[in-house]
């Protein structure tokens, strides 16, 4: 018998999500975010998802969020550096009232996962004493022990985790970019380390399983289901293969802002053009561009 | 940190009014202003966009603490060009090597312990968007009249528990208004003097540092240390949305010529001219 490969379409992929589940999706910022397999999702028309996504995340769960698919979001934050200090569905629907906001910070985020990979009840920890996050976050409270305060932070546990690296072999083994000088890891291990059920590896390319054996050390996740899917996280970044598209998020804050505001046509627009009337993942390629798309690949240095 | 600061310019009080200054002029005041507060051996942390801390910090490795350590996040906008390494094009120096990226980005979770020599930073930079009184941050959001969150904001990020555990805290705001500026914070997402007392931390914020002047702290509440040549310290009273105390405020020392030089070395590409300042202090 031959060692049985781990590799998926993208649309096997996001059929694993279930309305209300618990998803993990990487993307510390700009980087890494798993746009194929969000896009995915909001075509696929789930609800109701609570969203483990950061620890800081912009985005992949910004965009769920204003398509509608999202009941709660475990985030340290939602926002895109300086193109949107505070992103814009995110902002609209936590001033609605439409979506349940995990207060956390980041530390606190990474606690909580630690908790469901560690399968303990709970952990201490002494940041973040003193502050409104267990007025906020009803699953958060202060604890006395041997006269010091610590907040108590309890397991948060996705059932599914969707994490997008530059490559990984046909086995699962997933990894960034060797040319990654940045960011070679944010929160990928944490996520799949805490997940239940299936993790989740969309790569910008499949590599042979020899080069990954080569070198160990670099293997972040392993025995993950691979889907190949070259510009991934667009208009995201990738360490070390691409930069993200900064006009591409401009684009996306203004219709979201105009949707804050009012105006609901630039993001239905927006939706129509990137994501329901792009069907598979080369036709959302095809849209961007393929020549826009090279000029934002990094060249090794 | 909180020692002597640098000897005050001269009284402003004499001025007729505000005069314009421009923001590259205004980030590199800033900068050497932050440049100064830092110590020989100390390990300085901050996250995502905050060019004048980097450019702080290194020019305080040029100019008076060559074994300070860099602590530096992500700024990924630009992909990884813009490591602070490649800000400085002098490799020669060598001021690289001190510099030390938040590579796992849950390295912060490793080390709680803040007298450890490797304790995660001794100096954090933090905003908000509203500070208070006894200097917390909220970046949470901002209750509208009923009592539920009118402004959400975008999150905490990494600011609670990497301020709740640094040495210093070092607050900066890019505009200086009674909205950010207010008596008590809407909510805490890092606490200040008072609330860090009664959860029964040490310390608190250091300085604070705006368009218009620097603050530091007296007993636990915001004080005016100096106000930049440009602003007038009635227009810092009109835009804080607290009482300052009463007294006589030096102007902000300008760049010396050392430290010109040292701007020049540290940031050859000019990244300071994109910082988010408001010269005036923004719209009220």
């Amino acid at each position: 018998m031959s060692r049985a490969e781990r590799v998926a379409d993208l649309a096997e992929a996001a059929a694993l999500v279930q309305d209300g589940m618990t998803v993990g999706l990487s993307g510390f910022s700009y980087q890494n975010p798993p746009m194929a397999i969000v896009r995915a999702l909001i075509r696929r028309g789930v609800k109701d998802l609570t969203i483990v996504s950061g620890p800081t995340s912009g985005i992949e769960t910004d965009l769920l969020i204003g398509a509608g698919c999202v009941r709660r979001v475990v985030s340290a934050g939602v926002a895109f550096e300086r193109v949107a200090g505070i992103a814009p569905a995110f902002r609209r629907s936590a001033e609605r009232g439409e979506i349940v906001v995990w207060e956390c910070d980041e530390c606190v985020w990474h606690l909580a996962l630690k908790a469901a990979a560690w399968g303990l009840p709970h952990v201490l920890w002494r940041g973040a004493v003193g502050t409104s996050l267990p007025e906020l976050n009803p699953d958060l409270t202060e604890v006395r022990e041997n006269g010091r305060l610590y907040l108590r932070v309890p397991p948060v546990q996705p059932d599914i985790v969707f994490l997008h690296l530059a490559e990984a072999d046909a086995y699962g083994n997933a990894r960034s970019a060797h040319e990654a000088y940045l960011g070679r890891s944010f929160s990928e291990k944490a996520l799949a380390q805490a997940c239940r059920g299936p993790v989740v590896v969309t790569v910008e390319r499949i590599v042979p399983d020899e080069d990954v054996a080569g070198s160990p050390e670099r293997t972040l996740v392993r025995g993950a289901l691979v889907v190949e899917t070259p510009w991934g996280a667009h208009p995201g970044g990738v360490s070390g293969r691409y930069v993200p598209d900064l006009e591409h998020y401009r684009e996306y804050a203004a219709a979201g802002e105009a949707r804050r505001r009012g105006d609901p046509i630039p993001y239905q627009r927006y939706l129509e053009r990137h994501v329901y009337g792009a069907e598979h993942h080369d036709d959302y390629v095809r849209t961007i561009g393929l020549d826009r798309l090279e000029g934002l690949r990094m060249t090794p240095s | 940190m909180s020692g002597a600061g640098p000897p005050g310019g001269r009284e402003p009080g004499t001025r007729a009014g505000s005069r314009p200054t421009d923001r590259p002029a205004l980030a590199r005041l800033l900068a050497c202003v932050l440049a100064r507060e830092l110590r020989d051996g100390e390990i300085v942390a901050f996250g995502l966009n905050a060019e004048i801390l980097l450019a702080a910090a290194l020019m305080a490795q040029r100019l008076h603490a060559p074994n300070l350590s860099i602590r530096h996040g992500l700024r990924v906008e630009r992909g990884a060009e813009i490591g602070p390494a490649a800000w400085t094009p002098e490799r020669s120096s060598r001021s690289h090597e001190l510099i030390e990226y938040l590579e796992a980005h849950d390295a912060v979770l490793d080390v709680a312990n803040r007298s450890s020599p490797m304790r995660f930073c001794d100096v954090f930079l933090i905003g908000g968007l509203q500070i208070d009184r006894e200097g917390s941050t909220n970046l949470i959001g901002i209750k509208g009249r009923d009592g539920r969150p009118a402004v959400r904001g975008p999150g905490s990020i990494g600011t609670t528990s990497i301020g709740t555990l640094a040495r210093h805290v070092i607050l900066f705001s890019g505009e200086h208004t009674t909205r950010r500026f207010v008596e008590t914070v809407d909510y805490v997402s890092v606490p200040g003097w008072r609330r860090r007392a009664a959860a029964g931390l040490e310390g608190g914020p250091a300085l604070c540092l705006t368009p218009l002047a620097v603050m530091d702290f007296a007993d636990g509440s915001m004080r005016l240390r100096s106000v930049h040549p440009h602003a007038t310290v009635e227009e810092v009273r009109r835009r804080t949305g607290f009482a300052l105390p009463a007294g006589p405020v030096p102007v902000t020392p300008p760049p010396s010529p050392q430290e010109r030089a040292a701007l020049e070395v540290v940031d050859p590409f000019g990244r300071l001219d994109g910082v988010d300042l408001h010269p005036d202090g923004g719209d009220e």
